[in-house]
């Protein structure tokens, strides 16, 4: 599988050096606050999930509220679990933390199940106003990219997935999932992301990061992942997001096409978006905002109640009792 | 809880709450006729456009938070709700928790400005009470926490609706 060539190519229009409008990075908080622009794409040139995740919700907290927005990203390899999901139970932490890959593993806001992401993944994100809101709306039109991209078997299933009707080996035509979709609606504010396997090199080995041995032993509160046969799209991720751009600016013929914004690594910089990055790679939010669970064996269980606390060491285990 | 409910489930428009149900019939004439009963306007519930509602005890001290019929009907079945730590002081239209549903975090948010007192612990462990009896405050029921009420909460109160005009308001939606 030929490696991503990044985002570079996916800006066609110039951008004059000396022009004093330059959109450097420090101009990333004017134009998320813009409230001129009804409808805007934001496209990440960085790779870090955590950041990445971080400029979402940054984009979900501070764009205009009648406005709509589309972030498109992709991340480096990483495993990324729902709000209130059990990594112990979703994920081989050990395979994870051994892999040479690097994967990160990630906690995100939404809610939902299970994915894993990889630099042949795209990420689209949908930010709109609560009252606007609806599952799926913005998967049907990454549905209308795939199909001009010539995957005319797409659609969104009932789940929300966007699944692409294949044969099996069987030559049994069988619903293999591309995408899905998870969603935080906040008193203004509602966003929708979605994955999109187009070229993942992982597809065969994604299964060992996402068997989790001590699921057996764990019952837990909490979501379960549902999981699904995948397949990869086969496009690029260039071709893709310039797809989802142009029918998310259909869909919204506010957005004008020369107005859409990269943002880089430096975005970091911005005071709100690196406490979202500090949070997110806290072990405080990674594993303590698991819901209660018990871990049973023949001959003890326990109740574990992590506690999220404000001070810098994360109280993992103040909860815990042993059950006879 | 946010005006989700509309966009959500095309159905939704024609769901009636039942918020009705738990106020005797005479009270709600008593607001359809524009009655000034204070008494009666401080035991029934108070709804948000947000679909959260809020009831206070007699003495308007403390009350009891939730999320409607409305809004529990249109998020479809709860498989998880994150409560508040208490105590926690909060201003009105503030988060004080979640719901997960159909892959969606929904924020909660308190109606009034108040300090949390107690939650329900019970939807930890089954969650789906939540859709069962979003507006029963009773030790069964569905609601999500009691709250001591502050003085600017009581203010807050006068911009909220009351069960025939939040009924409306749904219905236009």
């Amino acid at each position: 599988m030929a490696p991503s060539r990044g985002l570079l190519p996916l800006l066609r229009t110039p951008i004059p050096i000396f022009n004093p409008k330059l959109r450097r990075y420090s101009h990333f908080a004017a134009a998320a606050t813009d409230s001129s622009q009804k409808a805007r794409v934001f496209i990440s040139k960085s790779q870090d999930p955590y950041l990445n995740l971080s400029i979402e919700h940054y984009l979900l907290q501070k764009s205009p509220a009648d406005s709509t927005i589309l972030f498109l990203y992709a991340n480096s390899p990483c495993v990324v679990i729902g709000r209130n999901q059990n990594p112990w139970i979703e994920v081989n932490l050990g395979v994870l933390r051994n892999e040479e890959l690097g994967v990160k593993l990630v906690r995100r806001r939404s809610g939902g199940g299970t994915v894993f992401h990889d630099e042949g993944n795209v990420n689209y994100s949908v930010i709109c106003p609560t009252p606007a809101f609806n599952r799926d709306k913005h998967a049907e039109m990454v549905v209308k990219a795939l199909k001009y991209l010539g995957t005319e078997k797409a659609r969104v299933n009932e789940r929300h997935d966007i699944v692409v009707d294949k044969e099996d080996k069987d030559a049994i035509l069988k619903p293999y999932k591309v995408s899905g979709s998870a969603y935080k609606i906040t008193r203004l504010r509602s966003l929708h992301h979605g994955t999109c396997l187009l070229s993942s090199p992982n597809l065969e080995s994604l299964s060992k990061y996402l068997r989790a041995p001590g699921k057996p032993f764990i019952k837990a509160r909490g979501v379960d992942s549902v999981s699904s046969p995948v397949t990869n799209v086969g496009i690029s991720n260039s071709k893709f997001m310039k797809a989802v751009a142009f029918e998310f600016e259909s869909m919204y013929p506010e957005a004008d096409r020369s107005q859409r914004f990269t943002v880089f690594e430096k975005e970091k910089e911005i005071p709100e978006i690196a406490k979202g990055v500090e949070e997110l790679m806290s072990d405080d939010w990674i594993y303590c905002q698991t819901p209660q669970f018990t871990f049973s064996t023949e001959n003890v269980a326990l109740s574990v109640i992590g506690q999220r606390t404000k001070s810098s060491w994360p109280s993992m285990w103040s909860g815990v009792s042993f059950l006879q | 809880m946010a005006s989700i409910a509309r966009s959500l489930r095309p159905v939704a428009s024609r769901f009636v709450p039942r918020s009705s149900r738990s106020a005797p019939s005479w009270r709600l004439s008593s607001f359809q006729a524009r009655c000034f009963s204070a008494s009666s306007a401080v035991q029934a519930k108070k709804y948000t456009k947000d679909h959260e509602w809020i009831e206070l005890s007699e003495d308007k001290k403390t009350g009891y938070i939730g999320i409607s019929e409305y809004a529990a009907h249109a998020l479809g079945d709860v498989v998880y709700v994150e409560l508040p730590t208490t105590p926690m002081e909060v201003a009105a239209g503030d988060s004080i928790g979640a719901v997960e549903s159909v892959k969606s975090a929904s924020d909660i948010n308190s109606p009034i400005s108040c300090k949390i007192i107690a939650v329900n612990d019970s939807l930890e462990e089954k969650p789906g009470m939540i859709n069962k009896g979003p507006e029963d405050e009773s030790s069964g029921g569905g609601w999500f926490a009691k709250v001591e009420v502050t003085e600017a909460g009581i203010k807050d109160l006068e911009g909220l609706m009351d069960g025939a005009e939040y009924k409306a308001f749904t219905e236009e939606e």
